[in-house]
């Protein structure tokens, strides 16, 4: 099923995907979405606030991301360093902050699975694995 | 003498666990193994996508780095492996 692009009609949240949230996470209107088209959405988050998201920004987010969840930031504080240079060079360099550990096929929908953080918990380095970590390390599981 | 190729990403933290262990190789052993960096180098990177059917079934169906490949025969290995299990792929190439 393709995805497409949804539009609350209270709030103005813009949603990806093949079907729209029941609940409107930002206003909690129930049944708030209508489809829209990938120029309407585009436009709705072009003009958006010019929201930076600086490394430091970015590291704070994937602390927040991995709480609540069975795994954590590498503790390795070196390693995650490396990695988020890797990460920002990739964001400049090629559009998104791929994972410095894989490369890109150039396949734009297969390449979204490599944006940072990607959907490690099914990848076999972490699935299953006692000490599981993700592909580049970034994520491991918690102790 | 076959080409030994090692395709690694600059901020890798295990390619450059696995570079030095491939100085090492090359000062014990008769193997030689270009290092081919392809986050910073389209060439590199258009070249490993032209092995992307003997990487990706080793490498989780993706192209991983760090991954070593045989350019004539396609036998590849990915990942951060200790230095014997690299000493025994390479050995096997050559």
């Amino acid at each position: 099923m393709k995805k497409r692009y949804w539009r609350c009609y209270v709030c103005n949240d813009v949603h990806y995907g093949i079907a729209p949230p029941e609940l409107c996470p930002t206003c909690k209107v129930l049944h708030a979405y209508v489809e829209i088209s990938a120029e309407e959405a585009r436009k709705i988050l072009g003009g958006g606030p010019d929201t930076a998201l600086s490394r430091e920004d970015f590291r704070a987010a994937i602390e927040r991301f991995a709480v609540g969840n069975e795994f954590e930031v590498n503790p390795d504080a070196a390693k995650v360093d490396l990695l988020l240079t890797g990460i920002f060079e990739n964001e400049k360099n090629h559009g998104f902050k791929y994972c410095p550990c894989r490369l890109r096929t150039k396949d734009w929908e297969e390449d979204l699975k490599l944006i940072c953080p990607c959907n490690f918990p099914i990848h076999e380095t972490y699935k299953g694995v006692k000490d599981g970590e993700c592909w580049c390390g970034l994520f491991v599981r918690r102790k | 003498m076959p080409r030994l190729v090692m395709f690694y990403g600059r901020e890798c933290p295990h390619c450059k666990k696995m570079l030095p262990l491939v100085d090492k190789l090359e000062q014990e052993t008769p193997a030689r193994i270009e290092r081919l960096e392809v986050w910073h180098d389209e060439k590199n990177a258009d070249l490993m996508r032209s092995y992307r059917e003997a990487i990706a079934p080793k490498c989780g169906n993706q192209l991983r780095v760090p991954t070593f490949i045989n350019t004539d025969t396609k036998d590849a290995a990915c990942g951060e492996v200790d230095y014997e299990k690299l000493k025994d792929w390479a050995l096997k190439q050559v």
